[in-house]
């Protein structure tokens, strides 16, 4: 009969160690005296280590086993090993061990009560050994539980195991970790390769970026400078030629006028040249100095017309300036504008042999940009040369292209310059059907800041009168009226917005105020005007068709006199005017 | 791994086994012993095995490894503490020790050396002129 007790997988050394302290102990349960469990705890050691040094591991098995009404302490060691090749030898003490001193297996024979061993090298090595139970000593089988139980409570070979188990998982893991860390160190070292490349790439890029600046820099110098030195030659041939066409140093032949004409045309074209390539070289140096100042486009168109008239050779070709009334007036350089407009204008007119050539401005209120735009009815552009035109020296061939003079500057500057005021210059055109160039500039150069700082140019030495009416009519008529005084100024705005601006920009010595106006009205007019510094001495006649109310006339305390339209005369007008004036004059 | 720790007393070094030691602490053990034994030109090792329970074939064959090998370096090992049923269990199971000199208790080893290294030292005194650098 068996009752098995505890039962121990040994893999290592420290199990070996770990069943025989087992032994022992179960031993010392079981009523063994001292030297006894040493000797059961010596032969367990011995077996166990063969199990684990020759077979790599294996299973210690307790128990109780009764014989013939005698009990003994039976240990099973199995493993599954090679088995022992040359048992006999071994079991008749001639075999030398490595480990042991050769005595493990006989020694065991020796210390214990029992002892078999069966090998083979397939079933592994099974040793099987016991020691009877001491005399007077019975085991039953209740006993069994407490014994388990104890040898449960104090030994952990179990937890021993887990911890192992943990400790496996942990280095596992934290091998992994070293192979993460390998590939991240790695995978670093590749992008700190790739950085450098990257980073060379840069110095590269940077380098070549300052040679480019710098030779466009020496390009703009050497055409500034050669220019500047062509200019002063060619001034002289200019000056010469005119000498001899005055006939300064006596009479020429009708040949030699001829020829010292185009002598002089040419030199002229050739001054041309040399103006645009300094203007460029300028606007590529950023030596440009922008003169912003208000103008309207009326004036604008006004010198265009001037300017521009000697150009139209043919009278097939009709140039018109589209007046487009009052409208904002700019703030900005007129004499870049005008330097752009001549360009487009006169390059229409070299390209249209016959019908128009239109001018026409537009302004955006929501954008706050003008837009004029020079229309012709000439041969037109392909798509393909429509960027081109505006690179430098490119001339786009065609059959009039003989015939005029150019450079080859002039779309090209024009488009600098159209940049430098903020805005653009694009071209719409069909070959046949004429082209169009439309200038887009915002009606105040960027960065000029909210106000000016001159006022317009006065244009007489009267008093300048600000009529504030978004009805046409009504403008009209005061506008009549005011200017019969004498040597007056008349200005216009349309709504309360406009008018305040005027009001501060132009500064007018009068101004003129309807009280129904869309968006600000009349009355919130007045009470800015009064609170800025600027307008506050301007005196204001309010010029309504309203019927006014005691609360109104109130509010309207701050306005220097009131003139019912219903009751207008040119008399009360000027009058009425010639007081406000002398009051503004007063005025502190 | 853990270390059976060594201390050097004197001349002697001093090993005390306090726990059940597995094989490979005890190759350890020889291995820390042989270097002490050079580095300290120690004459005598005293094994204090009083606290172990059991001495098997393997321990019983390390301490042997030790004293054949401390010998050879020219020191003496004593093991000492020896439990009377660890005593009975080394001869059954048939392993004599040999070389391996033992004493009853640590004051008895201590006593074992001491008388050696005194010998020692008045022989090496009777034969210093013929001897150099021994030290």
């Amino acid at each position: 009969m068996t009752w098995p007790l505890i039962a121990l997988a040994i893999e290592r050394e420290e199990d070996v160690v770990i069943a025989r302290q087992r032994a022992r102990r179960l031993a010392q349960l079981l009523g063994h005296d001292t030297q006894d469990q040493s000797r059961i705890a010596t032969a367990v050691s011995e077996i166990a280590r063969n199990a684990v040094v020759y077979a790599g591991g294996g299973r210690v098995e307790f128990s109780i086993e009764t014989v013939d009404g005698v009990q003994s302490l039976c240990i099973r060691v199995a493993d599954r090993g090679p088995g022992i090749a040359d048992l006999d030898a071994v079991l008749e003490g001639r075999h030398q061990s490595a480990s042991g001193m050769g005595i493990g297996i006989l020694g065991t024979r020796r210390l214990m009560d029992s002892f078999q061993i069966e090998s083979s090298r397939q079933g592994g090595t099974v040793v099987r050994f016991s020691k009877r139970l001491p005399r007077g000593r019975t085991i039953r089988r209740e006993d069994l539980g407490a014994i388990a139980a104890t040898l449960t409570a104090e030994g952990t070979p179990d937890t021993l195991a887990e911890t192992r188990e943990q400790n496996r998982e942990l280095l596992a893991s934290l091998s992994e970790l070293r192979t993460r860390q390998d590939d991240l160190a790695r995978l670093n070292l590749e992008l700190e390769d790739t950085n450098r490349g990257v980073v060379a790439l840069y110095a590269e890029l940077d380098q070549r970026a300052e040679e480019l600046r710098r030779a466009s820099e020496l390009k703009s110098r050497f055409l500034s400078d050669m220019s500047h030195e062509f200019r002063t030659p060619l001034n002289s041939i200019l000056a010469l030629s005119r000498l001899l066409l005055d006939r300064t140093d006596g009479e020429l032949a009708p040949e030699q006028e001829r020829q010292v004409g185009y002598i002089l045309r040419s030199a002229q074209n050739l001054t041309d040249l040399v103006n645009d390539l300094l203007d460029i070289a300028k606007v590529e140096a950023g030596k440009v100095e922008l003169q912003p100042r208000a103008f309207t486009v009326a004036e604008l168109f006004g010198a265009l017309r001037g300017v521009l008239k000697p150009l139209q050779t043919s009278d097939a070709v009709e140039l018109v300036f589209h007046d487009i009334g009052h409208t904002a007036p700019l703030f900005t350089d007129e004499g870049k504008v005008s330097q752009i407009l001549r360009n487009l204008v006169s390059n229409a007119l070299k390209f249209t042999e016959a019908g128009s050539v239109q001018v026409t401005a537009h302004h955006d209120a929501a954008t706050r940009r003008y837009t004029f735009a020079v229309r012709d009815t000439g041969i037109g552009i392909t798509p393909e040369d429509q960027e081109r035109i505006f690179s430098e020296f490119v001339q786009v061939e065609n059959r009039l292209q003989a015939k005029v003079k150019g450079t080859g500057l002039g779309l090209s500057l024009s488009r600098r310059l159209a940049e430098l005021l903020g805005g653009e210059l694009t071209v719409q055109s069909e070959p046949g059907q004429g082209s169009t160039f439309s200038l887009t500039i915002p009606d105040r150069l960027p960065g000029t800041g909210p106000v000016p700082v001159d006022p317009a140019p006065r244009r007489g030495n009267g008093p300048r009168i600000l009529v504030v009416d978004d009805e046409d009519a009504s403008r009209y008529v005061l506008r009549q009226f005011a200017s019969t005084y004498p040597g007056a100024e008349v200005i216009e705005a349309v709504d309360g917005t406009e008018g305040l601006r005027r009001a501060r920009e132009d500064r007018p010595d009068l101004v003129l105020l309807d009280l129904r106006l869309p968006g600000l009205d009349g009355f919130e007019v007045l009470r800015r005007l009064g609170e800025d510094e600027a307008t506050r001495p301007i005196p204001v006649l309010i010029c309504t068709s309203s019927v006014l109310e005691a609360p109104d006339y109130r509010r309207l305390d701050r306005a220097t006199g009131i003139l019912p339209k219903a009751s207008l005369s040119r008399d009360q007008v000027l009058s009425a005017l010639a007081a406000a004036l002398r009051a503004g004059e007063n005025a502190p | 791994m853990d270390r059976i720790p060594i201390l050097k007393l004197g001349h002697s070094l001093l090993v005390t086994i306090q726990v059940d030691m597995h094989d490979r602490l005890a190759m350890a053990l020889e291995e820390d012993l042989t270097q002490k034994i050079v580095s300290s030109g120690a004459k005598g090792v005293l094994i204090d095995i009083s606290a172990l329970e059991i001495v098997d074939s393997f321990i019983g064959r390390t301490l042997a490894n030790i004293a054949g090998v401390s010998r050879m370096l020219d020191a003496d090992t004593v093991v000492v503490g020896m439990r009377p049923a660890v005593a009975i269990t080394l001869v059954e199971l048939g392993l004599s020790l040999p070389g391996v000199r033992t004493a009853l208790n640590a004051e008895r080893g201590m006593a074992l050396i001491s008388r050696r290294v005194a010998e020692a030292d008045r022989d090496g005194a009777a034969d210093a002129p013929d001897v150099h650098g021994d030290e």
